[in-house]
This record gives structure tokens, sequence and C-alpha cells, in this order.
């Protein structure tokens, strides 16, 4: 049960995501020891190409494959010759030219890492495409749900924000839902898409969707940068409707649901201060679980037999 | 050349779908007899077609051969040897060239270079509006006086109403008509598929079936305002074939087009971003096929197009938004839907020719050329027997940007003759 490729988690069956997330749990406890590292990858490349600015996941992925003991290389995309107008096809030769074991692509076009897993006989991990796909997040959030509730099949989990741009909305559903876990999603009209999967119930009132009992809210972060497109009148306006206020707050806490977020948060905009103190926030958690869950991926995908390394 | 003797042939017309087998005999580009049992004249050459249908050739009136510049994708030589390898023998070349056909400068020089380089008659479209602009209006007089019948600013709509209403006042003078590609672009956002299911799995902003059915409602009405005659263009949606139905039943003077692919696939083919399905508009769902295919029959769409856009592979194999929209459709079309209708029964050779060969022609000015006595010799073998396998060297056309590429489907084209010529002789 291996594969070259992690590009959604569609493609995925329930028991290679179990199989994952079971995987993640050791890597985990490494952290704990005062040697992180284990020469699973040793001698490996890895290779990172960011198109789109990240901090959080780049980081992550890169303290995973160094954990892993591979060699890790940030392809330097604002200085490369991919601004220069050169063609991902062509970039893509000229990694492979490179004899990199693993490429780990994030991009604002939605399938471009199936273009260059295509293209090359590394292994490529989807780091984010667009709005399509962000499989090792929504691994991280299995593994963190699973931490709270071990036998997720039955669970609710609401996931709250801008759902029709967001690709971590997406592979976390589909994730979770593969779990056995019931998800609905909450946000305004304009953002909460009426396609896709029909067993995902939609709400757009906080209240009602308070009342279907969630397990976990999932809050997604509001994309300021997109204010120019008006899909809402206001960001106080959304705090008023969609935000863990503080008096949201307060109900959440009293019913002991779990607070989860796949950051960075806006404080004051889709929660306040007090969730961060909350403790049912997962959200540091989840960053810790990040880099275990990106361990297993890397341990598991195995490149082509006749893989250039 | 020699008389030609076409024997046994199983005749089509656009009338009904009866076949009336018979021999055909051809001299000097002219069908001179239609008779069982002609005797062979000394110098003819003898085709035997028992089993075989003898049809009118086909017209297609939505083709992008990309000359002028972008000669990668396909020349008019290579483009009109794709048509007659897919039993067309006439096309209406769309104007969204580079620079574009909106001159009579650019409408002289296309039909110059497909004097040099075509085998059948090549018509071409001009533009509504210089450079495909919708600023300044083209030289519409110009490229009228050379013949051309259909003012299109293909691949866009024009966006501003007035202006578009202005021309269709302009051009009651002339004997021509206007020709819409629907969309309105506030709506599509980046033009690659249909918002939907598979949008939203694929996580690509959709473009919704209203972008074109609002653009196509404002088009009727205002050729409905001005008197101008208009076509619309590839429609995608069943919402789409309504508003024709509807409009049609209120007098108006439209007519419509649908393609192959908008009958054949849907949203769900383009699978994990398979960019031989995208175009634009885009594919939408099974209920639209449904009610495409009612449209067709039911006359709503008075002709069949394939808007045959070559891509390079290259091109085709980025990701899909930044792939280009477009397939092409003139070497598959009629196999296609012989494949996928008349052989199932969906409907027969009478609607397929009125709709491919006899409207097509009807609509740009020209005679149909159906097989009767007398009648210039226009016509395609087709064995519903053989098979065509579409393979990269079946194909005549540069690009191999269709999802029929290697693909096997039922009947072939045998023969395409032209007047005196022997076109393709398979």
């Amino acid at each position: 049960m291996t594969r070259k490729d992690l590009l959604d988690i569609e493609s995925l069956s329930r028991r290679e995501i179990e199989h994952l997330l079971d995987q993640a749990g050791p890597f985990k406890e490494l952290f704990t020891r005062s040697v992180k590292k284990v020469p699973a990858l040793k001698g490996k490349s890895v290779l990172t190409l960011f198109y789109e600015p990240s901090t959080r996941t780049l980081s992550s992925f890169e303290v995973a494959a160094k954990r892993l003991s591979a060699d890790v290389t940030n392809f330097d995309v604002p200085h490369s010759s991919v601004v220069k107008g050169e063609s991902v096809r062509d970039t893509i030769a000229t990694l492979q030219a490179m004899r990199t074991d693993y490429i780990i692509v994030r991009n604002k076009m939605a399938g471009l890492p199936l273009v260059i897993a295509r293209e090359t006989k590394a292994c490529v991990i989807n780091a984010g495409d667009g709005a399509h796909a962000h499989p090792t997040q929504a691994l991280l959030d299995g593994f963190t749900f699973r931490e709270v509730f071990p036998k997720p099949e039955g669970k609710k989990i609401l996931i709250v924000g801008d759902i029709l741009h967001s690709r971590v909305a997406r592979s976390t559903s589909t994730l979770m839902r593969k779990l056995g876990v019931e998800v609905a999603w909450l946000g305004p009209g304009s953002l909460v898409p009426k396609y896709g999967p029909e067993d995902i119930r939609r709400f757009t009132n906080f209240d009602e969707a308070m009342q279907w009992a969630p397990d976990s809210i999932y809050l997604l972060r509001v994309q300021m940068e997109r204010q120019d497109a008006p899909y809402f009148p206001s960001l106080r306006e959304y705090t008023k409707l969609y935000g863990v206020t503080r008096e949201r707050f307060k109900r959440i806490a009293d019913q002991g649901i779990y607070i989860m977020h796949p950051g960075p948060v806006n404080r004051g905009v889709e929660l306040c201060d007090d969730v961060m103190n909350y403790s049912r926030c997962l959200i540091d958690q989840q960053v810790e679980n990040g880099i275990a869950a990106r361990m297993a991926v890397l341990y598991w995908l195995k490149p082509d037999e006749n893989s250039p390394s | 050349m020699p008389s030609l003797l076409i024997k046994n042939a199983n005749i089509a017309s656009e009338e009904n779908d009866n076949l009336i087998t018979a021999d055909v005999l051809v001299e000097n580009g002219i069908i001179t007899k239609i008779a069982q049992g002609i005797a062979v004249p000394d110098d003819a050459r003898v085709v035997e077609a028992s089993g075989k249908v003898l049809a009118p050739s086909m017209f297609d009136t939505h083709i992008h051969m990309r000359e002028p510049g972008q000669e990668a994708k396909e020349t008019i030589k290579s483009g009109t040897e794709a048509a007659i390898n897919g039993g067309v023998t006439g096309v209406v070349l769309m104007p969204n060239t580079s620079p574009a056909i909106d001159s009579a400068a650019m409408v002289r020089m296309v039909y110059d270079i497909a004097k040099r380089d075509s085998r059948i008659p090549v018509y071409t479209s001009g533009c509504i509006t210089k450079g495909r602009e919708g600023k300044e209006l083209a030289g519409i007089d110009g490229m009228l006086g050379l013949g051309v019948k259909m003012l299109t600013d293909d691949g866009d709509a024009v966006p501003d109403m007035s202006l578009l209403k202005r021309a269709m006042e302009y051009a009651s003078e002339f004997d021509c008509f206007f020709a819409s590609h629907c969309e309105v672009l506030e709506l599509s956002g980046p033009r690659a598929l249909n918002e939907g299911v598979v949008s939203h799995r694929l996580g690509i902003q959709g473009t919704p079936a209203c972008s074109e059915e609002i653009c196509m409602d404002r088009d009727i009405r205002l050729a409905h305002a001005t008197g101008a005659r208009l076509h619309i263009q590839h429609v995608s949606s069943k919402m789409g074939m309504e508003t024709i139905r509807w409009w049609k039943q209120m007098g108006a003077k439209v007519t419509a087009e649908v393609s192959p692919h908008h009958l054949l696939f849907n949203e769900e083919d383009i699978g994990n971003y398979d960019t031989h399905y995208k175009m634009n508009p885009p594919l939408r769902t099974a209920e639209d096929n449904a009610a495409l295919l009612e449209g067709l029959k039911e006359g709503v769409f008075d002709i069949i197009a394939t808007d045959h856009a070559p891509h390079t592979p290259f091109e085709k194999e980025q990701d899909f938004v930044s792939a280009p929209n477009g397939i092409t459709g003139l070497e598959t079309a009629l196999v296609s839907l012989f494949h996928h209708y008349l052989k199932k029964g969906e409907f027969g050779w009478g609607l397929l020719i009125n709709r491919y060969s006899a409207e097509p022609r009807r609509m740009m000015g020209l005679e149909p050329v159906p097989i009767v006595e007398g009648g210039p010799a226009e016509f395609i073998l087709f064995d519903p027997e053989g098979e065509t396998t579409f393979s990269a060297e079946y194909m005549q056309s540069m690009s191999q940007n269709t999802p029929f590429l290697d693909q096997t489907l039922d009947g072939s084209i045998d023969l395409v003759v032209l007047g005196d010529d022997v076109l393709l002789d398979r």
C-alpha cells in the first residue's frame, strides 16, 4: 500500500488515511525525546517549490523532512527563472535533472501538482493548490481530531467561514467524511457553495448551526486579502454574524466544544482573544501534529522503481 | 477527370431518413444520372458502394484555423485537410486570428491563403468591432463587399450593448447577419468549466450557465428590436435552448447552433482535470445534454457546428485553468454523431444532413448540395459497417486536442468528392 504522490484526499481510501494517521503517532512521540531525528530518509533529497508565500506550511514540511534526516532544498521561486516566464514544465525538467526524490509544491493553480506529478519520477506532495486541495492539512486535522475523539465515527464537525475559496475546507471535509465524521458548513451564503457533497449540511445562521450540536468547530481564516471582492459587506458584519465572539464563545465553552483553526488566526475577526486561552482550543496541537503528519506522508510515499535516486 | 460511377449506393437526403439505393453517375463534376443499373461508361471509374451511404457533404460554420497568427496550432492548409478528412467540404472561419479579421484587407489576405492552400471553399466571418476589442465598429462595408456574410466577435461577446445595437442598425443596409458568442464576463470567472459539482470538487471558480443565457437573451432582444438577423453560437445549456425556443415562438429572426461536444459530453467527463474537455462555453450537465438533443431534434437548433479549436499539446498539457479553451472537431464530428446517435436510432440521416450540410449552407446564402440529377457532385460515401480510429496519424489537423484521440468509433468516411475532384479516397 504505497503511492508515488499525495495530490488530494479524494483519491485516498479510508484504509490509507487511517494508516497514515496511525503512522503519525510514533513520529509525534519522537518530539518528546532529546534527539528528535530518525534516519529514515537519510540520503534522500526533498525540494520545496512554493509559488505562493507560506511560512507555516513550508517550515512544517522542512522540519518534518529534516527530522527524517532528508536533505532539504528550498527552490527560491521569486528569484528563479519562473519570474522570467519559464513554464512550470520547463522548471520541472530542470528539477528532474537535479534528481530530487520528493517535490513539495504549492501553487495558486488548482490541479498543477498533478501536472508536475505526471512529468517527474519524484514523489510529489501537494502543499496546497488553489481552492482544490491541501491534503497534509487534512491529515493533521484528522490526526488532531482523533487525538480527542479516538473513535471519530458519528462525531460532528462544523467548518465555519469562506468555504468557497478554501482548499482546507475541501480536503478536511473529505477526510472527515471518509472517517465517518458528520460535516457541516457555516458561513455567508456567498461563501458557502450549494454544490458539492449532498451529505454536508449547509448553515448560514450561527444559532441554527449550534443547534446541530457539533463536537468541534473548525474556523477558517478570513482572507483579508480578498476584501476587494465583496463577498460580505464588512469584517465587522462578518464577525457579528459568523465570528466566535465572547458571547458565542461562552456557549461553546459551556458545551465543551473543541475549536480548530488552520492558522494563522485573525484575532477579533473569526475568533475573540479568549478562544486562544481555551483549554479545548486545539490550534497549537494542530501545528505540532502537522510535523508528525507530514513525516508520515514523506515516509509513506515511494518513488517509481526507476526513480532517479 | 474521367467520369465516376458509384454503384448500389444508399442515397441519403435531408428530406427524410429513407435511403434510396441506386447508381450515381458523375460527369464533369455534375451528377448526370441517378438510376438502377447504369451501364458503365468507357472511361468511368467505378466505385462499388453496396451497404454504404452516399450523402451530401458537410458544411461547418464555426471553425478556427488560427492563420494568421497562431500557425503552430493550425493553418488554413492543415485545417481544410482536416475538414476533408471529416467529410466537410466548406467552412466558415472565425475572425479571432492575430491580427483579427476586421477589415477588407484581412479578408482578402485570408482568401488569398485559402486560394493557394485549400482544396475546399473557405468562407470567413468578419469582426463586429475593430480587433474584437468591443470599442469601435470594424470596416463592415469593405468586408461585406468581399462576400462576408457573418459578423461576429466570436470568442467574446460585444460587451457594450449600445455599440452592438448600433452595429445591428448600421448593418441593416447590408445582406449579412450577426453571430453571437454569449457570455457575461462579470459572471464568468476564469472561463474554465461549468459552475457546479465538478467546479467545486476541482476547486476552480465555475462559469454559471446564466452567464451565457443572460447574454443570449440580451443579444436576441437587441436583434429583435433592430430587425437584424442573429445566429446564436454553441449553445450549451437547457435554459439556453429554452430561451431560443421561446424567442422562435415569438417570431424572432434567430437561428442557433449546437456543437457535438455539448451534446455528447458533460462536466463529469473532466474527471481529474482533463483539458481535452475544456472549452468555452463549458460542458454542463447530463440534464443539459438531454435538453440539447431534444432541441436538435425539434429544430430549436438549426445547425450543428463544431467550433473546431486547435491547440498545441504543450498548451493543453498545462494546468486546467492555464490551458486554453477549445477542442478540435472537424475530423470527429460526423463519425461521432453517427456512432452515438444514428447508429442508436436517436435520429437519422435526414436530420443530420439538414443540420450539418443543408442548413449551414443556407445560413451562408449558399445552395444546399442534394444528390440529384443535374446537381453538383459534392458528397461523401460513408460506410456504416466501417470503423475509424482517431489516431494521431489519422488526423490531418496539426493539433490533436480532442477527447476522441485514440478512440475507435463505428462508421468511416471512405470517399469525399467535390466537383471534378476526389478529395479523399480511403
